[in-house]
């Protein structure tokens, strides 16, 4: 085990390194934009496996998504408040919207598919309501923030900007997973997702764990979508908020596999890295193509491997090593 | 305004018919085949483009062609349990909701491949049908009547039939309908295959009320599940009266305010329902 | 007619049922007793094919059923009476029994057996299209082996028929047991209940722990002094 460790974390150093020198070694703007995007998924993709590797599997985040991206743009548009306080009220709302939803389930005690279920449902509802908005938000044909290209308002010349804000902020993401897995939480919610009932005997605060984790996720959730927003300068239902985001967003989690702590970023490398692929290969008149095989390869992967790339990797070398140390 | 409203709560009978059928077929895959059909509006959205493919591009006649959908979606069913279900049968229930989420991609984007983004549709004049100041639309009024026979018919077949038998045998307690000499896959099989085939009988008869485009499906299957968690799920007499009261309470609404709003207000009525009735409206307890 | 052989079964890594032989002849009333948790259930319902077991034979008429689905079994003639009375709640009487008739077999004399039965289980006749889940304890185990011999089974099983029921209807069941093997039917009859049980069977197997710890007819059981301190109470 200890080697599987020290293996993975030389590896990670130099994939880190590797994310550092890269705007710099590629000259192709094109391909650190791809990268950016990468980034940016991948820590949203990691905030949303904080809960869904403990059982909490949310079909809901694009209402975090869209909260977080919506707020500081339309406050900036209308009242010319900098994005820099934006994303901060996006930050709260999601926080509380999170606080109200994540109480009433639990309090309920909704589990399972039927978690799943409702968090599907609050996503249509984020959809619903920015179409019922249309005078303030432009409704499904989206809105695009007012560029000024200042500083102020958090837009720079530069693009690599925010490549390296994604960065830190996945490195930040990766980190306090790490810290979860040292955390009393983490035994806790492993016990919970177990039996509820064997954790409460144990005297754990079920619901306090599970809310803790619930704002964490919702919170960093936001500030991808406000960082997203930022960047592409865009804004629109179908790709921010709603239903088909919140799910793209849990099958990059669930390719690359959600209980490890590189799955979400290996599932949001293949799945960002497949759909430019097939959009230049094959031209936008075959957009649909790139989403029936990230579709399907969806449904193969849930069928033949649920446990993701990462998992089903780390399963194999455990494998491996348990044989070799059989030998000895 | 008094008019409107009376037509609203016309219409939102007429539709609650055919979102019956719907939401029967929902309860039916739920209670047998224990899994939550995501997709499920989806397959409306497919069984339309086949009645419509069969039509425009084969030349087949409208009746003859629907009859084809229905068929097609049937054998869609069968596929969907073959290849997707019966390899998760024994996965957690998550995972089968997620392949059947998935899914919905898959057969969105096949049919923004194959047939564009457009709106498709048939044009067919229908008559209206007029009481001084209200208006019927015939095609309502088809669809309505069509789909309470069918429920008719599916209900004499669930409870005249050793097929039927079975069907209720295996959705109550799996292992021993298995001992008492009933071969679940055949039923599941059965189950799929008339679930898929009443999406093609929906589509039916949204072709002379509907147009057609990739992401039509989409707000069927919320319909149907809000219908389906308010009636109680498996509970197929809940389902069909909630589906009226659904179809009612949307159809007023949007009258009244938009199209959002009665949407918004249906998931809101869905959200609480799970957390407070997860039995549904007329469910008992466990 | 009925021939286990070596028998091992597991739920998971957990061992049910291990090494277990057990043999019936035709027109016998075999019995199975044990403490709560033997295996007895196991046992049953690995023969019946609603488990697979991880080694062993069990043959039928001289036919191998071990690999054999659940409906495939009842359909070659061998029904269980699963334990508690389980019948189908949400079914009516008339259900329940029409679905132990689903074989293909069995349908065709259907209602001639119907006839049969309501004659056999009277209560049942006066309550045909009431909910099987609004009957009585008793009147539910009746149902069950109603509906099992619905499918016109050579063997049949039954799995603590008189669990939970009260003396006087414990006696009905055991008197039923003795009327179908009058009939000529084979049956496999698990039981706590020893005392009762013994004095139907022609022969008695008794497992422990999934392991069969000793065998032999009625009077081979009431003259071991183990058997009679701890199954026996005497
Ligand atoms: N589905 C299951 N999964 C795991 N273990 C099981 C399962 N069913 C039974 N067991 C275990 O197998 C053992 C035998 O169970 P079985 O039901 O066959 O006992 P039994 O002799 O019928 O007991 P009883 O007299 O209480 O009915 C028990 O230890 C039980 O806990
Ligand atoms: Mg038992």
């Amino acid at each position: 085990m200890q080697l599987i460790s020290k293996f993975s974390r030389s590896g990670l150093m130099l994939l880190l390194i590797l994310l550092i020198m890269l705007p710099f070694l590629i000259s192709s703007s094109y391909l650190t934009h791809i990268v950016t995007l990468i980034l940016l998924w991948s820590f949203v993709a990691t905030a949303w496996a904080y809960m869904a590797r403990f059982g909490m599997v949310s079909l809901g985040h694009g209402v975090f998504l869209g909260i977080g991206a919506y707020f500081p743009t339309l406050m900036f548009n209308y009242w010319g408040v900098t994005p820099w306080i934006g994303i901060f009220v996006g930050l709260v709302v999601a926080i509380v919207i999170a606080a109200i939803l994540g109480y009433t389930c639990f309090r309920f005690g909704l589990l399972g598919d039927y978690f799943a279920l409702v968090t599907l449902a609050v996503a249509e509802v984020s959809a619903l309501v920015i179409m019922a908005l249309r005078e303030i938000t432009g409704g499904s044909l989206g809105y695009t923030l007012r560029s000024t290209g200042r500083l102020a308002d958090m837009q720079f010349a530069d693009k690599r900007v925010f490549y390296f804000m994604a960065l830190i902020l996945l490195i930040g993401a990766m980190y306090i997973w790490r810290r979860i897995d040292k955390s009393p939480v983490r035994l806790a919610l492993t016990a919970i997702e177990e039996s509820e009932i064997a954790a409460a005997s144990l005297g754990v605060s079920v619901i306090r764990y599970k809310m803790m984790i619930t704002l964490l996720s919702a919170a960093l959730t936001a500030l991808g979508g406000s960082l997203y927003a930022q960047y592409v300068t865009y804004v629109s239902p179908d790709t921010i908020a709603g239903v088909g985001v919140s799910l793209s967003v849990c099958f990059k989690a669930i390719l690359g596999g959600m209980f490890a702590v590189l799955g979400p970023f290996v599932g949001s490398a293949i799945i960002v890295s497949l759909e430019e692929y097939v959009r230049i290969s094959l031209g936008t008149s075959f957009l649909g193509l790139s989403q029936i095989i990230f579709g399907v390869s969806l449904l193969l992967m849930i069928i033949f491997m649920p446990r993701g790339i990462m998992g089903s990797m780390s399963m194999a070398v455990a494998k491996r090593l348990n044989r070799i140390s059989a030998r000895h | 305004m008094v008019e409107q409203i009376i037509m609203a709560l016309l219409n939102g009978i007429l539709l609650g018919g055919v979102l019956a059928l719907l939401a029967f077929g929902l309860n039916l895959i739920f209670g047998v085949v224990k899994i939550i059909h995501m997709a499920y509006g989806q397959f409306v959205m497919l069984g339309f483009y086949f009645i419509y493919f069969f039509y425009t591009a084969w030349h087949i006649p409208l009746l003859l062609s629907m009859a084809m959908g229905i068929v097609a979606m049937g054998l869609i069913g069968i596929l969907v349990q073959l290849v997707i279900i019966n390899p998760l049968l024994k996965a957690p229930r998550l995972n089968q909701l997620l392949a059947l989420a998935s899914l919905i991609i898959v057969v969105e984007n096949l049919a923004q491949v194959i047939w564009g983004a457009d709106y498709r549709g048939i044009p067919l004049t229908m008559p209206i049908i007029q009481f001084g100041e209200i208006f019927i639309r015939s095609s309502f009024l088809i669809a309505f009547i069509g789909a309470i026979l069918t429920l008719g018919l599916l209900y004499l077949f669930l409870n005249r039939t050793y097929l039927g038998l079975g069907i209720r045998a295996v959705a109550q307690d799996l292992e021993m309908a298995k001992g008492v000499g009933i071969n679940p896959n055949v039923i599941y099989y059965l189950t799929q295959a008339t679930g898929g085939a009443l999406t093609g009988l929906v589509a039916a008869f949204f072709i002379p009320i509907y147009t057609v485009h990739p992401h039509f499906g989409a707000s069927f299957t919320l319909m149907a599940f809000v219908i389906v968690v308010f009636g109680g799920m498996g509970n197929l007499l809940g389902g069909f009266a909630s589906a009226f009261i659904i179809g009612i309470a949307t159809s007023v609404t949007a009258v009244l305010s938009s199209k959002e709003i009665a949407d918004i207000l249906a998931l809101v009525l869905f959200i609480g329902m799970m957390m407070i009735r997860p039995q549904g409206l007329f469910g008992t307890e466990s | 007619m009925l021939n286990v052989q070596d028998l091992d079964v597991f739920y998971g890594e957990f061992q049910a049922i291990d090494n277990v032989a057990l043999k019936i002849e035709k027109g016998q009333t075999v019995i199975v007793v044990g403490p709560n948790g033997a295996g007895k259930s196991t046992l049953l319902r690995t023969i019946a094919g609603l488990l697979p077991p991880r080694r062993g034979t069990i043959s039928f008429e001289g036919q191998r059923i071990d690999r054999m689905e659940a409906y495939h079994v009842v359909e070659n003639g061998i029904s269980l009476v699963p334990e508690g009375g389980r019948v189908f709640p949400h079914l009516s009487v008339l259900d329940n029994l029409k679905v132990g008739s689903y074989n293909k077999a069995a349908r065709a004399k259907a209602q001639q057996w119907m006839k049969r039965i309501f004659e056999l289980f009277p209560v049942l006749s006066n309550r045909k299209t009431q909910r099987a889940g609004s009957l009585s304890g008793g009147e539910r185990q009746m149902l069950a082996i109603a509906r099992s011999l619905m499918s016109q089974p050579r063997l049949i099983m039954l799995d603590e028929p008189s669990l939970g029921l009260a003396p006087l209807v414990v006696d009905m069941v055991f008197e039923f047991v003795l009327t179908m093997k009058q009939e000529g039917y084979t049956v496999l009859l698990v039981e706590q209940n020893a005392n009762k049980a013994l004095k139907v069977a022609d022969y008695a197997y008794l497992i422990e722990s999934g392991k069969l710890v000793f065998e032999g007819r009625s009077e081979d059981f009431d003259k071991n002094p183990y058997i009679k301190t701890a199954y026996l109470g005497i």
